[in-house]
């Protein structure tokens, strides 16, 4: 009883939304801004000709790549950078100096670099994953407790066994929660890499609709898409986080839970 | 199975199939494949964006697949010019469809390609709200006008314009926006005029917020835009299939002009098939009037070429004087004079 209200309560919010929006382009009378029903027209239109499920699959690729090659050369380095002050040292001003610029900024040399196609968009992404992962790694070998260490070193574990035993299960619940937090960034940087060079996914998709004079309802149809395939991930990744063997390190998110399902 | 086993095989699956779906739903086969023959057997990318300045590229697309020979070559459509750019120096484009002067630039950068054809003649106009306060190029003083980008054409022709009364560049706010959001820009009142190729005029002229208050031919006779560059390691090592691919484009700018009839098929397809964009948007743009928009003669000359080459260096965008034959390669549109249009007519299932 209480799910169905929280989910009524959810709903309510997204409905006073799309009314106002409904309430706005009728009022206006606008000719470029399409209303709710139109942009449902043309994921319907979208969907019938099965150019959602085209595109959408595209950018899904063009993510599962980019963000997989991030998450397998980031981890790595993260871990390393954060266990060895020599590593960190020599490589933490390139991390810091590379992490603030945006991936989309890479766009004029992964053309150069990579031509058209897939291999640009998959390298702009990613770039987009690697740093915040690399970074989220770093942290999470920082807030190992130092007494978790030192008392596997006293009882003489050696290196491969202190990582293997001792630190990969102290961080692999900040790991995860570092890799969901990087696959949101993953996302939004598809749908822009998507606007140069690709001629398919929902980037495309949206940029091909502008192009196709005031057919905005197909723009908007697409970043609903965007929206809900994101939402999608997000909550893939949230119940990856709830397995059994992640949630020990989670007093305080289970505190959160434990709020959330308190309020009125 | 413990938790980190199923997860393991969850992406391992996730990984197979979208990868399965994707290059079976999205990847353009015929072109990897193209990619991978002997670069002498190689058919010639070319990119183009979906202005009717580069019509002529699907067009000679489309008949060429009609013919017994089939496709002349991969046709690509962008999303702008500095990708094409950028794909024509990585060598992932060999030709390409580029704004007239932005070609000159990168010649003088040292880019190294060429002008071969041109893309059309006419077909860009400077339009105001059709309610709007702005009934004369005076008008203008003051006044935001978007332009495609400061190496284009569109944005010469506003220079052009406002030195026949007195005016400079400096007395108008000028900004660079992407053709595709200059009619919504207009409508909302973001922008006061926007100088443009077809189809935006007609767009901003069907939704009836639009008013062309002048067409480029009014203050540049036999206006040229975009042409058709080659890169010149091709040009060098395989002249045949450039004049393979400018011979199409010329039975094409003919066929186009072969009356009301092929222009309409010409929206149709073009509209359906290549650029995505509202039939009716482009027999709009294409047939009101006929010569809105022309696709013949199409062989560079040099005085259009001086004359862009002066605007630049006196707008500021070109520093050196740049001659003509640095920049154009004329022998392949002097060998292509003599061809005649396609013979495909709508409903004919094949082209000669």
């Amino acid at each position: 009883m209480r799910d169905l209200r929280r989910w009524l309560l959810s709903l309510s919010g997204l409905a006073a939304f799309v009314a106002v929006w409904a309430l706005a382009v009728a009022l206006s009378s606008t000719h470029v801004v399409p209303s709710p029903w139109r942009v449902a027209r043309g994921l319907a239109e979208l969907a019938v000709t099965g150019a959602l499920f085209k595109h959408t699959i595209a950018s899904l690729f063009r993510v599962t790549w980019g963000y997989l090659l991030g998450v397998l050369l980031g981890v790595p380095a993260g871990l390393l950078l954060g266990w060895s002050g020599r590593a960190a040292r020599t490589f933490d001003p390139f991390i810091q100096l590379f992490r603030p610029i945006s991936p989309l900024a890479w766009i004029p040399i992964a053309i150069l670099w990579f031509g058209v196609g897939d291999p640009p968009a998959v390298f702009i992404i990613f770039l987009g994953s690697f740093f915040p992962i690399t970074v989220a790694s770093m942290n999470a070998v920082a807030n190992v407790n130092a007494t978790h260490i030192n008392v596997a070193r006293n009882f003489g574990l050696s290196s491969y066994q202190l990582v293997r035993r001792v630190l990969l299960p102290a961080v692999t619940p900040d790991l995860v929660v570092g890799m969901r937090l990087t696959l949101g960034i993953a996302w939004l940087v598809v749908v822009a890499a998507e606007m140069i060079a690709v001629n398919s996914g929902l980037g495309f998709l949206i940029i091909d609709s502008r192009n196709a004079g005031n057919r905005y309802d197909l723009v908007i149809a697409g970043m609903v898409m965007v929206g809900l395939v994101g939402l999608g991930l997000d909550v893939v990744m949230r119940r990856v986080e709830r397995f059994d063997g992640l949630r020990w390190s989670y007093g305080a998110a289970n505190t959160a839970d434990a709020a959330e399902g308190a309020r009125p | 199975m413990n938790d980190s086993r199923r997860t393991l095989l969850a992406v391992l699956v996730w990984v197979a199939s979208i990868t399965g779906l994707h290059l079976w739903l999205n990847v353009d086969w015929s072109a990897v494949m193209n990619d991978r023959l002997p670069p002498a057997r190689r058919r010639l990318n070319v990119a183009y964006i979906s202005v009717t300045c580069h019509l002529a590229c699907p067009v000679t697309d489309y008949i060429s697949r009609h013919t017994p020979a089939g496709n002349l070559f991969i046709p690509r459509m962008f999303q702008g010019f500095p990708e094409i750019k950028e794909a024509l120096i990585a060598n992932e484009m060999q030709a390409g469809f580029i704004v007239a002067p932005m070609a000159i630039a990168l010649v003088a950068q040292g880019v190294p390609i060429k002008i071969v054809y041109l893309g059309h003649r006419y077909g860009s106009a400077v339009v105001v709200r059709r309610n709007g306060p702005i009934h004369s190029v005076a008008d203008l003083r003051g006044r935001t006008i978007a332009v495609p980008s400061r190496f284009s054409d569109e944005r010469l022709i506003v220079f052009r314009a406002l030195a026949t009364v007195g005016l400079r560049g400096s007395d108008v706010h000028m900004v660079e926006m992407a053709p595709p959001d200059v009619a919504s820009a207009l409508a909302v009142g973001a922008i006061d005029a926007f100088s443009m190729g077809e189809p935006y005029p007609s767009q901003a002229e069907m939704g009836g917020f639009g008013r062309v208050l002048f067409n480029a031919r009014e203050y540049w006779p036999d206006f040229m835009s975009c042409v058709l560059v080659v890169r010149q390691d091709v040009i060098d090592q395989r002249p045949e299939a450039v004049q393979a691919l400018v011979d199409g484009i010329a039975r094409s700018g003919a066929w186009l002009e072969g009356g009301r009839p092929h222009r309409e098929y010409a929206a149709e397809f073009v509209g359906r098939y290549y650029f995505h964009q509202p039939v009716g948007l482009l027999r709009w743009a294409l047939t009101k009037p006929l010569d809105r928009v022309m696709y013949s003669p199409l062989s560079p000359r040099r005085e259009d070429f001086d004359m862009v080459r002066d605007l630049m260096m006196q707008t500021g965008v070109l520093e050196r004087r740049i001659a003509f034959e640095e920049y154009t390669d004329t022998r392949f549109a002097e060998h292509s004079d003599g061809y005649n249009a396609w013979r495909f007519d709508p409903g004919d299932s094949v082209a000669h």
